[in-house]
């Protein structure tokens, strides 16, 4: 009688005995072990259970026949050890390998020895990797404790760090010896001793993943643990600082997946903000919303938009998409990595969204580059002894409320003309000695080349009317709205002959300069006064004089018998016995012998010796 | 030394060549590959040719397609890609130089015998 097990193999149903199972399991194992991941060993060995399963479906008549041992052994000749599956690697490799030294000086890992620890298994698995006995690791780390604790640290650190050894073929792989068939089978026979328990073991990891057949195999195998039988000791304080492990686990994860948390979160919205406002931009510049159009006017360049904002996408976006996947990758442990070509397609996406930017804000300088101006000049109508009022007008299409600012805004025109308004206008005041006075407009703007610039000066429109001494000057200038932001301005040149009078009216305040400088005879404080040119400057003819409120000297100096006073009340000179008062009542002067006092009252000198 | 290495890597060494030769004219899944090498006594061992085909496939030499089987699992039809077929013609060229080669020397030993 033998016990039976159900296996899937390729999708195949089969009933196999139990003895035939684990050897099957273990030549399967082997063979995996043969090959590497670069070589496609998941399809390798998918391809050779799935001829195995053709096999045996040819040695079954009926679904009711159990796969026995015989089979097995037959199908393991046909298909060849696991040596015959190695050998042909060294032949066709490329680039022949030195693999031999490979196999005869084993590699060891480093792996924690749950079976043999006190703690954490640190000191086995080290013990181990070193090949000494494990006492000396541990008398170390008593050592390394009283050295001011660095061994507690040390020990946490590797215990964290270190995986454990869970599978048979990682517990080979700890004690150096080479992973190969014979010693599989011989740390697999040394844990089936329990018999009963072992065969739980394998039904129940059987069952579990019986989904996947190459996966269940395998997977039965490292789940075959051994567990050696400890002392009571041993396993008490095993199961206290596993415990304890456990606990100090549960705060890093949760540590690290509050970090994730948050940089999802960042780096989520930064990219929903970012394409939302950068679509919307690229849809508004694409069909013409009216009114949203300003951001094609300050673009000089004549960059596209849809261009500017896909480069900036890339430029800011993709940072944050890495900030956005490092989250989820602490989140989710077995994330699926995006793969090397779209990291490095992300990488040279993002460079050359950089140096898009890079050309554009060039080009966009590059319009600014030179700055021309035209000046035309035109006579009024005012002699020496005339007076010249200067105002703004106002518009009710763009209302700047007099002042000056050099900022710009774009409306429709009378006709219904897109149109830019900017009311960067100031007003220089000169003498003359020609008899007629002159207004000259200074029209500047900036472009990419000369032709350019004086292009777009050419295009700034900008009005004023001179009728019966009063100049009427426009607060703002005009351009149609295909010259762009580039820096238009008006500068007017008033030139007056010396004698006349000009009176520049409040509202012009903030349109002359804070300050008057040689070739700048009138500043913001001269608004709103009669103003007459003279030959080296200006005189304010209905300013208040100004006068002297207070008496600027005051002098006080005293001691205890003589002082000097000098301020607006008048001058007092003490001494012990003289006295002299200059002020507005009196003019007097006294001695031990004589006074001397004028006032209204007269004349009047005393001499004590009468 | 041993005769049975050198045996093993001479036949080895043609083997990816059979292969290749098997599936010129018609696709073929692996059992068939394997019964015309067995036949033919190239081939002792099956677990030889997966490595084998598996390489030749990510070498982009072959491809294949998946078809159902009534009796068993779905099969694997291998065939040449228009680069096996180069790769083919060139082995071809090759070994018959080489079996012209061998045969001159194998021959001349055995008239001095």
């Amino acid at each position: 009688m033998n016990k039976t097990v159900n296996i899937n193999l390729a999708g195949i149903f089969f009933h196999i005995d139990e003895d035939a199972y684990l050897k099957l399991q273990r030549y399967l194992e082997a063979i995996k072990r043969s090959f590497t991941d670069s070589q496609g060993r998941s399809e390798i060995i998918a391809d050779i259970e799935a001829r195995i399963s053709e096999l045996f479906n040819e040695r079954v008549q009926n679904n009711k026949q159990v796969i026995r041992i015989k089979e097995v052994d037959e199908v393991i000749s046909i298909m060849g050890q696991p040596e015959d599956y190695l050998v042909d690697d060294e032949i066709f490799e490329d680039e022949p390998q030195p693999s031999y030294k490979r196999k005869t000086v084993p590699s060891k890992k480093l792996f924690r020895d749950t079976d043999n620890s006190y703690v954490g298994g640190v000191s086995s698995g080290l013990a181990h990797y070193f090949g000494i006995d494990a006492i000396w690791i541990r008398l170390a780390w008593i050592l390394l404790i009283f050295g001011a604790g660095t061994g507690i640290l040390l020990y946490i650190l590797l215990w964290v760090l270190v995986p454990e050894a869970k599978t048979t073929a990682e517990k080979i792989m700890m004690t150096g010896e080479p992973v190969n068939i014979s010693n599989i089978e011989k740390k697999i026979k040394d844990g089936f001793e329990n018999v009963t328990d072992v065969a739980k073991n394998v039904t129940d990891s059987v069952g579990a993943a019986a989904k996947n057949v190459s996966d269940s195999v395998s997977n039965a195998a490292k789940n075959v643990d051994f567990q050696k039988q400890g002392n009571k000791i041993k396993s008490s304080s095993k199961t206290f600082f596993d415990t304890l492990g456990e606990i100090i686990m549960f705060f890093f994860k949760l540590f690290a997946k509050f970090i994730g948390v948050i940089l999802i979160i960042v780096g989520a919205i930064t990219l929903i903000a970012l394409i939302v406002t950068l679509f919307s931009l690229g849809i508004v510049d694409f069909i013409h919303i009216p009114g949203l159009d300003l951001v094609d006017i300050v673009n000089a360049g004549n960059t596209p938009v849809w261009l500017v904002s896909l480069f900036v996408l890339f430029t800011v976006g993709i940072p944050f998409f890495f900030v956005f996947y490092l989250g989820l990758k602490i989140l989710i442990n077995n994330l699926k990595s995006i793969g090397n070509i779209a990291k490095f397609s992300l990488l040279g996406l993002w460079l050359i969204a950089m140096i898009g930017l890079v050309i554009i804000g060039i080009r966009q300088a590059s319009e600014h580059t030179f700055d021309e101006r035209i000046i035309t000049k035109q006579e009024l109508n005012i002699t020496a002894n005339d007076t010249l009022k200067i105002k703004m007008a106002e518009n009710d299409l763009y209302i700047s409320s007099h002042r000056r600012s050099n900022s710009f805004k774009v409306a429709n025109n009378e006709n219904g003309e897109k149109t830019i308004y900017r009311s960067d206008i100031r007003i220089i005041v000169k003498s003359t000695t020609d008899s007629l006075a002159k207004i000259g407009i200074e029209k500047s703007a900036d472009g990419r080349n000369y032709e350019k610039a004086i292009e777009r000066a050419k295009n700034i429109n900008y009005n004023y009317s001179f009728s019966g001494h009063v100049l009427l000057l426009d607060s703002y200038l005009t351009t149609p709205s295909e010259n762009k932001f580039s820096d238009q301005e008006i500068v007017i040149i008033l030139y007056l002959p010396e004698g006349s009078v000009a009176n520049f009216s409040n509202n012009t305040k903030s349109f002359l300069n804070y300050r008057t400088y040689n070739g700048n005879l009138v500043s913001s404080g001269d608004a709103n006064h009669y103003l007459q040119i003279t030959e080296n400057g200006i005189k304010c003819l209905d300013c208040p004089i100004e006068e002297e409120e207070n008496f600027k000297v005051n002098i006080d100096v005293h001691d205890d018998e003589s002082s000097l006073k000098i301020n607006s009340k008048g001058l007092e000179i003490k001494d012990d016995d003289v006295n002299i008062k200059i002020n507005g009542e009196e003019l007097s002067g006294k001695d031990d012998a004589i006074e001397v006092k004028i006032d209204s009252n007269g004349i009047n000198i005393k001499s004590k010796d009468n | 030394m041993k005769i049975e290495n050198t045996k093993a890597q001479m036949r080895k060494g043609v083997l990816e060549f059979c292969i290749l030769s098997v599936l010129k004219d018609n696709d073929a899944y692996v059992a068939e590959i394997l019964s015309t090498l067995k036949d033919a006594k190239l081939l002792v061992v099956e677990g030889t040719i997966y490595p084998l085909l598996t390489r030749l496939k990510n070498a982009g030499l072959l491809n294949y397609r998946w078809e159902e089987s009534t009796s068993g699992p779905p099969r694997k039809y291998y065939g040449l890609t228009e680069t096996g077929k180069l790769f083919l013609k060139e082995l071809n060229t090759t070994w018959s130089e080489l079996h012209h080669a061998v045969t001159i020397v194998t021959s001349q030993k055995t008239t001095k015998k």
